[in-house]
């Protein structure tokens, strides 16, 4: 592609609403992806992931908003013509071609020189490890082989970005993991920017630089996965992302870095520089394996009276489910060789600086 | 392996295996039998009979077919006739598969999906109607004075009056209207097996709508075009009511002015009382016919190995 101006940014969606009849799949988002960039945009089923990824590849017109790929307004250029490449949930691969013809797909659309066709392929082919399968049918390919076939097959193409769709999710765990450490390694090494879309937390923190939260059609949060998962800042993330506590409540005081929130069960020490004005509606989030269970706690803690509801086994540690005072739910990790008795009352604590503040509670 | 108690026990039955089973086949080799097998081999057989005082007479010779091959090319033009039945077959099935695969396509692509039945349905309309009826239906369509030159001859155009009736052509355009109905389903339902998404990530890879029909859904489709052809081909070798009724019998072609094999057949039955000959003429065109089934299978079997 080539562009007047460079941009810093591989790819930059500006208010991109998508509308089916009355409903709306994907309610302006607004996204900016910097220069060979890993994002992963995640969500629960419907939640407009899968229809954004399409108006991407252009095989969806986007109802209005801008779409400009390396600084260039791509809004009305046709799918086969698109800088971008998908590589489809359940690979689409063609039947009626073996693996080289596969990979040499997009190559041989125009007039093509053979031989540098034939160079190519046999490069992706090793850089994606499909060397030795090269004249293999489709239907003779495992789900990793035929994972790494469409693969190959996109990224010959040498596009500006690649859109992947669920990619692993037809895999088992155990390649899974190793795919996406082979999708990381391909990505570092082409400099290529990733927007990989998934419903699965895991792969989306392993591997994204960024991770983008959607729900309903419109993102709810972008950052960090260390920061996505620290801090979230909406509800819908903070019981979407990880194992997290939310305790709705009120500002009751501020100030000190401090903020004291009254909640059904008491009052909680939050700490926090910038506290939202006494009054306002907002969830406590704690993260299960904040929480600490002990006859007396740190001075300044917050202290939690609860019942021991029940144990779910998860190996090395436990996950407990505890009830308070007044019947709100608490799930609490804890490592093997701390184990609590069930139907047993008991006191948890956790620190002012585990706990973060999100707005809205009613 | 080597246990001796495996060759001694009974092979496993489930509980649900019933011995009774079998009689499943029942039907499907009694209607083989009576329909397929026993008239095919009484119509070997005769072909093997002689004649004797206007009488066929059981018999295992060979000279009903040293007689026909006698004058295969020369004075009876057997063996012109077939060769005329061949091409009159091939050319139909040809046009008859490519007009029925475009059909089909239109339907599967351009029709929304809830009225792709009704559609269908309608495309396949003409198979209701009686096939004989359909022939008289064409001559007087294409015949001297027929609906295509009068309305020639309305606009002033009768020195154009095309000569359509009685000549091989006329023969094809009855066999592929009659064909058409079976070719498109046949089609449609290949088309319809072809995963839509092989299509978008066609056009995604970069495939124009061209492309993307010449790359991925035409090479998709070649099992169901092989199907479709040699079913076009030995229906049309068989057929004699379109090269009589609308090819005049002998019609004209670029071969010359001949009647198709099947209509041979015919007017060799009705016109002679040697029945065992017309059975040997009718052996030579099943061979013809296996032959080019078996052509058929092989290239539809090529066809889905490439893509399955």
């Amino acid at each position: 592609m080539t562009s007047a101006a460079p941009s810093p940014h591989d790819l930059e969606l500006l208010s991109i609403t998508k509308n089916f009849d009355s409903f709306t799949a994907v309610d302006s988002i607004n996204l900016k992806v910097g220069r060979g960039e890993f994002v992963a945009i995640m969500g629960p089923s419907g939640c407009g992931k899968t229809t954004l990824l399409r108006i991407l590849a252009g095989l969806e017109t986007a109802s209005s908003g801008q779409l400009y790929i390396r600084g260039k307004d791509v809004s009305d250029v046709p799918v086969n013509l698109r800088s971008t490449r998908l590589v489809w949930q359940n690979y689409a691969l063609f039947p009626h071609l073996d693996v080289a013809g596969n990979i040499a797909f997009g190559l041989t659309l125009k007039a093509h020189d053979k031989a540098i066709v034939a160079g190519k392929v046999k490069a992706m082919a090793d850089l994606v490890g499909l060397s030795d399968l090269m004249g293999r049918k489709i239907s003779q390919l495992s789900g990793g082989q035929k994972q790494r076939v469409a693969l190959a097959r996109a990224l010959v193409t040498e596009p500006d970005i690649l859109l992947l769709d669920e990619p692993l999710s037809a895999l088992d765990a155990h390649l899974r993991i190793r795919m996406q450490g082979e999708l990381r390694r391909i990505q570092k090494q082409l400099g290529m920017a990733f927007i990989y879309v998934t419903h699965n937390q895991v792969e989306a923190f392993s591997m994204a630089d960024r991770v983008v939260v959607m729900n309903k059609g419109h993102i709810e949060q972008i950052d960090a996965p260390e920061d996505m998962y620290a801090r979230p800042k909406t509800e819908f993330v903070a019981r979407f992302v990880g194992t997290n506590n939310l305790f709705p409540g009120r500002i009751q005081e501020i100030g000190h870095g401090k903020a004291i929130v009254h909640c059904a069960h008491g009052q909680v020490q939050v700490s926090t520089d910038d506290p939202p004005p006494v009054g306002t509606g907002v969830f406590v989030v704690v993260q299960a394996d904040k929480l600490k269970p002990a006859p007396t706690g740190v001075a300044g803690e917050n202290r939690l009276e609860a019942t021991v509801r029940g144990r779910e086994y998860a190996g090395s540690h436990n996950i407990y489910l505890l009830d308070l005072v007044d019947g709100t739910e608490v799930k609490m990790t804890l490592p093997q060789v701390l184990p609590l008795e069930i139907n047993q009352p008991t006191t948890i604590w956790f620190s002012p600086a585990h706990a973060a503040l999100i707005r809205g509670a009613a | 392996m080597t246990t001796v108690e495996t060759s001694a026990t009974k092979p496993m039955r489930t509980p649900n295996d019933s011995p009774l089973k079998i009689w499943f086949l029942a039907p499907l080799a009694i209607w083989l039998t009576v329909f397929f097998l026993l008239p095919l081999i009484f119509l070997l057989w005769i072909g093997f009979w002689r004649v004797e005082n206007f009488q066929s007479v059981p018999d295992f010779s060979l000279g009903n077919y040293a007689d026909i091959f006698a004058s295969f090319f020369s004075k009876s033009r057997y063996g012109l006739a077939l060769i005329q039945s061949l091409w009159v077959a091939i050319t139909t099935a040809f046009f008859a598969t490519i007009l029925s695969y475009m059909v089909a396509l239109s339907i599967a692509f351009a029709v929304p999906a809830r009225w792709q039945r009704l559609a269908l349905l309608i495309a396949i309309a003409p198979f209701w109607s009686s096939y004989v009826l359909r022939l008289y239906s064409w001559q007087t369509i294409l015949s001297r004075n027929g609906v295509i030159n009068s309305v020639l001859k309305q606009f002033g155009l009768a020195d154009y009056r095309i000569d359509l009736i009685y000549t091989q052509i006329a023969t094809r355009i009855g066999l592929i209207h009659y064909l058409a109905p079976i070719l498109i389903v046949i089609l449609y339902v290949s088309i319809l097996a072809i995963d839509r998404v092989l299509i978008e990530a066609a056009r995604e890879l970069g495939c124009t709508r061209w492309q993307a029909f010449t790359r991925v859904i035409l090479p998709l489709s070649r099992f169901g075009l092989m199907t479709a052809a040699s079913f076009a081909i030995i229906v049309s070798l068989g057929d004699a009511l379109s090269g009589n009724l609308l090819g005049g019998g002998a019609g004209t072609s670029i071969i010359g002015k001949l009647p198709t094999y099947a209509s041979m057949i015919m007017s060799d039955y009705s016109s002679s009382t040697n029945l065992p000959r017309t059975s040997a003429l009718a052996t030579i065109l099943i061979v013809v016919m296996v032959l080019a089934l078996a052509a058929g299978f092989v290239a539809a079997d090529r066809a889905r190995r490439r893509t399955s």
